[in-house]
């Protein structure tokens, strides 16, 4: 394996930053406190978090340069962690199904129509641009018993898992957790009954399979354990993003990425390459929409 | 260990054959130690995408789903032994 991948890896099975009864603590407060008082409550959280998180902050400068085409001062490194940190914060709201009190666009919604009314699911890629929460929150909405599975790294898993059934019981089982053996043939079941499953594809499922695309201008690595996974399956994989616009707003955008294909593609790998290369196209699409919502805080070029 | 548990039966071998061929591994399917890793970095360095190739494979030749709630499915992954106990207990074809 090399360095990078090494680097990368690492970075997927880290624990995200905060421990259990500090993020149960944290739900508890944004409840008590409900959305406007714990928005405030952010701006010195997140110029702490500014401060004491130089690797964060300097992978927020690089990606802020490529995108914008010009360095970054700090307002707009700020405004890239606050973004973040409201879009984690509306997750406590979206999961605790107050999504009714949320303004969300949809775009391509009629994609997920034709693959439902075909049977068995599909796969959602999406990136870690945006709220993934919000498509879900959608889901539960518009159509209770619509089954969407998370694929997720196992002691990222667990804790969310916790973390989920405090908020809202309901919902802990729909984690499906990365790094054991039968993880993938569990989304392989779960596809055969018709779920929907979200995959953040910008990060690998296991192994060490990357592969270097050009990138906001430059290559940068992407995984493809993902599409190598969703060509073995045979299910039409959609491109998702659920961008926050500020304020209630979302946009939730849906696009097919595959068709699912009607065997096994004979060019494997030029399956792989080809779905990529649109995934990568669409990732970068968005970040130029909407620049702040990228929450890959770790070199992503490297 | 034994010789005895060190040699492949006539049905791992088929299996350790069938594995070495779907995820084009570069060793003999003899050299796939019947009571080894499968599974991860201290074994075989199999990851989950090859168990899944796997399942798909086993499934279409055996008629044996895989299933990854079905009991302990680490234990059913275990090894070349585990596996092929699973799949001569529960094969259709």
């Amino acid at each position: 394996m090399t360095q990078e991948a090494a680097r990368l890896q690492e970075w997927a099975r880290r624990p995200e930053r905060g421990s259990l009864p500090l993020l149960r603590f944290g739900v508890w407060v944004a409840r008590c406190l409900g959305r406007p008082a714990a928005r405030l409550l952010l701006y010195p959280l997140v110029l702490y978090f500014s401060f004491l998180c130089p690797a964060a902050s300097r992978a927020s400068r690089a990606y802020l340069a490529r995108v914008r085409g010009a360095a970054p001062g700090f307002a707009q490194r700020f405004t890239h962690f606050l973004t973040f940190a409201r879009c984690l914060l509306d997750r406590v709201f979206l999961l605790n199904d107050e999504s009714a009190a949320f303004e969300i666009e949809v775009h391509g919604d009629e994609i997920l129509h034709a693959i439902e009314a075909q049977g068995g699911g599909c796969l959602l890629f999406g990136a870690h641009l945006g709220s993934f929460e919000v498509a879900r929150a959608l889901g539960r909405r518009r159509r209770r018993d619509l089954p969407i599975s998370l694929l997720m790294y196992e002691e990222n898993a667990q804790k969310i898992r916790a973390a989920l059934a405090a908020i809202n019981p309901s919902l802990a089982t729909e984690v499906i957790g990365l790094g054991r053996a039968g993880s993938l043939i569990a989304v392989a079941e779960r596809l055969r009954a018709g779920h929907f499953i979200g995959v953040l594809a910008d990060r690998n499922l296991d192994g060490h399979d990357m592969r270097r695309m050009d990138f906001l201008g430059a290559p940068a690595a992407f995984p493809q354990g993902p599409f190598r996974v969703a060509a073995m399956l045979q299910r039409p994989v959609v491109f998702m993003a659920g961008l926050y616009r500020g304020g209630r707003r979302y946009e939730l955008h849906f696009e097919l990425l595959a068709a699912a294909p009607a065997a096994r593609p004979a060019n494997m790998q030029g399956w792989i390459e080809e779905t990529m290369s649109r995934y990568v196209a669409r990732v970068e699409h968005y970040c130029r929409e909407a620049p702040y919502n990228w929450f890959n805080f770790h070199d992503f070029w490297a | 260990m034994t010789a005895a548990s060190m040699t492949q039966t006539a049905e791992e071998a088929a299996l350790a054959q069938l594995i070495v061929e779907t995820l084009n591994l570069d060793l003999a399917p003899d050299e796939i130690g019947p009571d080894g890793l499968l599974y991860g970095d201290e074994g075989l360095g199999l990851d989950s995408i090859d168990m899944l190739e796997i399942s798909l494979t086993v499934s279409q030749r055996y008629g044996v789903k895989l299933r990854a709630d079905a009991g302990n499915n680490t234990e059913i992954f275990h090894s070349l032994r585990s596996l092929s106990a699973y799949i001569q207990g529960h094969r259709q074809v």
